[in-house]
């Protein structure tokens, strides 16, 4: 059972120049990109090999992200 | 959502996609992923990796034999002698899972490819893509979102594939294609070895 300020805890931000340098410095498979939007706009342009999850389906497909990595959501 | 339900480490991108100075990537989760099955293994996905680099290299020389004009010549014989230093990395990796494999000419002597970097069949976007080949900027334009286009392929890759040695070794692979683009945009910055 969650609680309440669990849900609404506020997380990192980072300006997206701090994420390009985060990418060009971590090797691949050691963090999650996330896109959070349409398969449409996922479609139109994306990060390189940013996994799509629509916000509406994040919570049941939670388990389809390594909990244990860094998570960089757009 | 992911910090309550035990995410101890999520960032938000400010800004979004819109606010990405970078190169993006474009298509639909499934595009080209019917090119593997999911199974592979190292060995099947580095030879993938040398097929379409070799495809890349053979767009180049192709682009560069329509040609005549010397600045564009030598740029695309350049990214030719590039995609070459590629081809060896991936042999190289290539031997270590597999050491009966060690002679790189005659391996290479059988591949032929039809598609290059990014999944693409080398022919058709040739001609597709004819009017951005006729300037060392739009060549360089083109090569960088063909790696763009590899690097999220290969990690699309990554995830499909339920071998966890062949998911490293695509990782690896994707490690090699950001520094293949990163090195692109020092060339298209005027910044890079000589031409």
């Amino acid at each position: 059972m969650f609680g309440i300020k669990q849900l609404f805890k506020p997380i990192e931000s980072l300006e997206t120049d701090d994420v390009k340098k985060f990418v060009e410095n971590h090797p691949e498979g050691s963090y999650t990109l996330l896109d959070v939007r349409q398969p449409g706009e996922y479609e139109g342009e994306h990060l390189p090999g940013s996994k799509l999850i629509p916000l509406p389906e994040l919570i049941d497909r939670k388990h389809e992200i390594d909990p244990e990595k860094p998570v960089l959501v757009y | 959502m992911l910090t309550g339900a035990g995410f101890e480490n999520v960032i938000n991108v400010n800004g979004g996609i819109k606010a990405w100075q970078g190169t993006k990537a474009a298509g639909p989760v499934e595009l080209n992923m019917d090119i593997i099955r999911g199974d592979e293994s190292s060995q099947e996905i580095l030879t993938l990796g040398v097929w379409f680099e070799k495809g890349l290299q053979k767009f180049y020389r192709q682009t560069s034999d329509q040609t005549d004009e010397p600045t564009l010549k030598s740029l695309l014989t350049h990214l030719a002698g590039i995609e070459d230093r590629h081809i060896k990395t991936l042999f190289d990796l290539l031997k270590t899972v597999d050491p009966s494999i060690n002679d790189r000419p005659l391996f290479e002597a059988g591949i032929k490819p039809k598609m290059m970097e990014g999944g693409y069949d080398i022919d058709l976007f040739m001609k597709e893509n004819a009017s951005y080949l006729k300037t060392p900027e739009g060549v360089l334009d083109l090569a960088m979102m063909l790696e763009t286009q590899a690097l999220d392929l290969y990690l699309r890759f990554a995830e499909k594939s339920t071998h966890s040695q062949t998911k490293e070794m695509l990782y690896k692979i994707a490690d090699e294609e950001k520094s293949h683009l990163a090195s692109l945009g020092r060339i298209r910055e005027g910044k890079s070895e000589r031409l």
